[in-house]
């Protein structure tokens, strides 16, 4: 049977965090070293290494995992490698998630351009942060514990139900914050690019069923929400333009 | 010790002790030699008017009657005033307290007797090297108009001029940056001095005896070839024969040369201390800054740093030991200093105060080693300044903690957190992402609730917010640290809190403006 894997190409500590912090999701996590020799014996993580050879054809893979619930790291350290190996994967397996670290801007774009779905501008993404730190520290803190840490404040996805009393009306009428809450942020279209709730463009249109809504609430609010407007609705990330 | 010689150690440790005595020395120190004492610029600029004041007066008396009171202000008021000026700077240059206290405590620890003439000689070498200094005889110069029956002495005023160096920064830069060049003006000076002897003594000799040549004395010659040899050339005295002529091709090839050489040694000069220059510019601008980011490092997360922050209203101002990344900091439109971050030194050449003037320290070196370092120099400078720097090995964690640093920022583990969010939770993070960089203009931003404001607006419901289509997050209450999400109506506003607002930019400005104006009301 094919395995809902995780595989992170490189080993180094990137691949180790990244690793850490994924691994509850995935059944089996996998990290790729150029020198699966060396890395072997210093590896004192549970993880597993395997050996890569970036002008291998990956027969081996192929045949037992699962592309499409499967999802693939690029962290080597030096970017041409890097660029190379998410282009390999790409054209190999066009179902493959592909989420690649790079280290500037002109990396970033030529990651995009090899196919991978999502990149981490790893500096720009620190540089952020510091920036936040500095100039907005509360929404820095706000942000954090939303994101990063497991508080009840959550930001997540709703798809309007059938049946419900808000279908037909505008999106300036809308008291969910009153009434569950819970604040709606933006509404996403369907080519997934979301507009914020307030712009001109959105604010008069009419709710139908089936529209999604971005929305920050507490989780027992959200719940609350789910029961009488809508339902959760995971969008498959990858999908997600930008 | 004798009776005499205790009494005068005993009086000078009375008054090295006294705080009223130190504070007031302290004072008029800062006022005359500190340039980093706020008023010492008011005193400067005084000074320059009363220079100005007297050259200006002594210009009119040579053609028009002066009124007798502006000349008994020229003479004594003003000479005067530089005669106060003068015995401050007397009394400030040294301290004869310091001194004897210092050879009393000297001779006590090698077990000699004190001796007071020995002392009193230390005293009057210090006072005489401050009398003899340049600056100390310009000055005493610049009081002799005061005796203005002598009337030679009149002329005196004019060195009144030559006291601007004390008043002004750049002719002191200019004379430093010429002294550099020291050895070359000498031998120049030495060229031109061998020309202009030689060819006055030849032109002497071969004009004084023709009547047809106005050169008759050696005074004539000296003149005509120091007029050549300037390139000036009046020609109210010209060499009439053969001979003298040659002489004078000689002078004037000599003279154009000597006037090239000048001229290269003077821009040679300025070139090379043109960076001393801008820095010593720079220094000054950053010591009248009021709040500012210090960056110390200028590596890859630097840049991005600094590019982000350049929008906000603080200043960045960075350090590092490394020549291309400070090029590089200025070519980015940065104040930047070639100083070692990581030692004491920078800091007290900069004269930064840390606790003040900045805002926050931003240890951005890519290296552990470099920022546990930085952070030790500052915390030993200053324990409260606000410090955060990177981490590039989780290992190291408690050592930048230990060192003192107030936030520290780990990208590794930053992208073991957004690969799990990209995972788990792609909407959340997508939002926040956008949020975060105003994408489609949409921005979060923090408001302060300040006294007035919490006057005016007491519950949340009073804000207004939707009018300005802004969605208020959230309150973070600054007593309790906790932050209130989608507050009920009547929660209450007070002095301190923030309000957490997204929106489009220009409609949170439009909502701050308003929040602002009903408080006028």
């Amino acid at each position: 049977m094919k395995s809902k894997m995780a595989l992170i190409f490189g080993y180094n500590d990137y691949a180790l965090e990244i690793a850490k912090n994924i691994a509850d999701k995935y059944g089996s996590v996998v990290i790729y070293s150029l020198h699966s020799e060396q890395d072997s014996l210093k590896n004192k993580s549970d993880f597993e290494i395997r050996g890569l050879d970036l002008s291998d054809n990956w027969d081996g893979i192929n045949e037992n995992f699962d592309f499409e619930n499967s999802i693939a790291f690029c962290v080597l350290e030096d970017s041409a490698e890097n660029i190379f190996l998410t282009i390999s994967l790409r054209s190999l397996f066009s179902d493959l998630h592909i989420i690649a670290l790079s280290n500037n801007k002109e990396t970033a774009n030529k990651l995009q351009m090899a196919g991978a779905n999502r990149v981490i501008p790893l500096v720009q993404t620190t540089a952020e942060m510091i920036a936040e730190m500095m100039e907005k520290p509360i929404v820095k803190e706000v942000f954090h514990k939303i994101l990063f840490e497991s508080g009840e404040l959550k930001i997540t996805q709703v798809k309007i139900n059938a049946s419900n009393e808000y279908i037909g009306k505008e999106i300036s009428q809308l008291d969910w914050n009153d009434k569950y809450g819970v604040i709606p942020l933006s509404m996403v279209h369907e080519d997934m690019r979301s507009e914020f709730i307030y712009s001109s463009k959105i604010k008069h249109h009419v709710i139908q069923e089936g529209d999604l809504f971005v929305i920050v609430g507490y989780e027992n609010c959200i719940q609350e929400f789910e029961k009488s407007i809508g339902s959760r609705y995971d969008v498959n990330w990858c999908n997600w333009s930008r | 010790m004798n009776f005499f010689s205790r009494l005068i150690v005993d009086i000078a440790y009375f008054i090295h002790t006294s705080d009223a005595y130190q504070h007031k020395k302290r004072f008029f120190y800062d006022l005359l030699e500190n340039n980093k004492y706020k008023y010492k610029k008011v005193f400067d600029i005084f000074m320059i008017i009363l220079i100005f004041l007297s050259v200006f007066i002594l210009i009119s008396e040579v053609k028009h009657q002066v009124p007798a009171y502006i000349k008994y202000f020229n003479i004594y008021v003003i000479s005067i005033i530089f005669f106060i000026e003068y015995l401050l700077r007397f009394w400030t240059s040294s301290s004869v307290c310091e001194i004897i206290i210092a050879k009393s405590e000297h001779d006590t620890m090698l077990g000699r007797e004190f001796s007071l003439s020995r002392a009193i000689i230390k005293v009057l070498k210090a006072k005489l090297n401050f009398i003899f200094s340049f600056k100390a005889i310009i000055d005493l110069l610049a009081i002799l108009p005061f005796f203005h029956e002598l009337r030679l002495l009149r002329l005196f005023v004019l060195f009144r001029v030559f006291k601007l160096f004390r008043y002004t920064t750049s002719f002191q830069i200019f004379a430093s940056v010429l002294s550099t060049k020291k050895f070359e003006f000498i031998i120049l000076l030495m060229f031109a001095s061998i020309v202009v002897f030689v060819s006055s003594v030849l032109v002497y000799v071969m004009e004084a005896n023709n009547p047809d040549s106005p050169v008759n004395t050696l005074f004539d010659a000296l003149y005509w070839s120091i007029v050549t040899i300037s390139t000036v050339g009046y020609g109210d005295v010209t060499a009439v024969t053969t001979e003298g002529r040659i002489v004078a091709m000689f002078v004037i090839i000599a003279g154009v040369s000597v006037l090239a050489f000048t001229t290269s040694i003077v821009v040679s000069a300025f070139t090379e201390k043109l960076d001393e220059i801008k820095e010593t510019k720079t220094i000054e601008d950053i010591r009248k800054l009021k709040k500012f980011y210090l960056i110390c490092g200028y590596e890859q997360v630097a840049q991005e740093v600094a590019k982000k922050l350049a929008n906000s209203m603080t200043t960045i101002i960075v350090l590092d030991e490394d020549e291309h990344r400070i090029a590089h900091a200025k070519r980015d439109g940065l104040v930047a200093l070639n100083y070692d971050p990581g030692d004491t030194h920078s800091y007290k050449k900069i004269g930064l105060d840390l606790s003040t003037q900045v805002k926050s320290v931003l240890c951005l070196r890519e290296s552990d080693v470099e920022n546990v370092y930085t952070t030790l120099t500052i915390r030993s400078i200053d324990k409260e300044v606000n410090i955060v720097s990177l981490l590039m090995d989780d290992t190291n964690r408690n050592k930048l903690t230990f060192a003192g640093v107030n936030e520290i920022l780990y990208p590794k583990g930053l992208v073991g957190m957004i690969s799990k969010e990209l995972i788990g939770r792609p909407v959340a993070f997508e939002v926040i992402h956008a949020l975060r960089n105003e994408y489609f203009g949409v921005n979060i931003e923090e408001i302060l609730v300040d006294d007035r404001m919490s006057e005016k607006i007491i519950y949340v419901n009073e804000l207004n917010n939707t009018k300005f289509r802004v969605v208020l997050l959230g309150i973070y209450k600054k007593d309790t640290k906790r932050f209130f999400f989608n507050p009920i109506d009547a929660t209450m506003l007070e002095s301190g809190d923030y309000l957490l607002v997204i929106g489009k930019t220009i409609f949170i400005k439009e909502f701050e403006k308003y929040l602002h104006k009903k408080t006028k009301k």
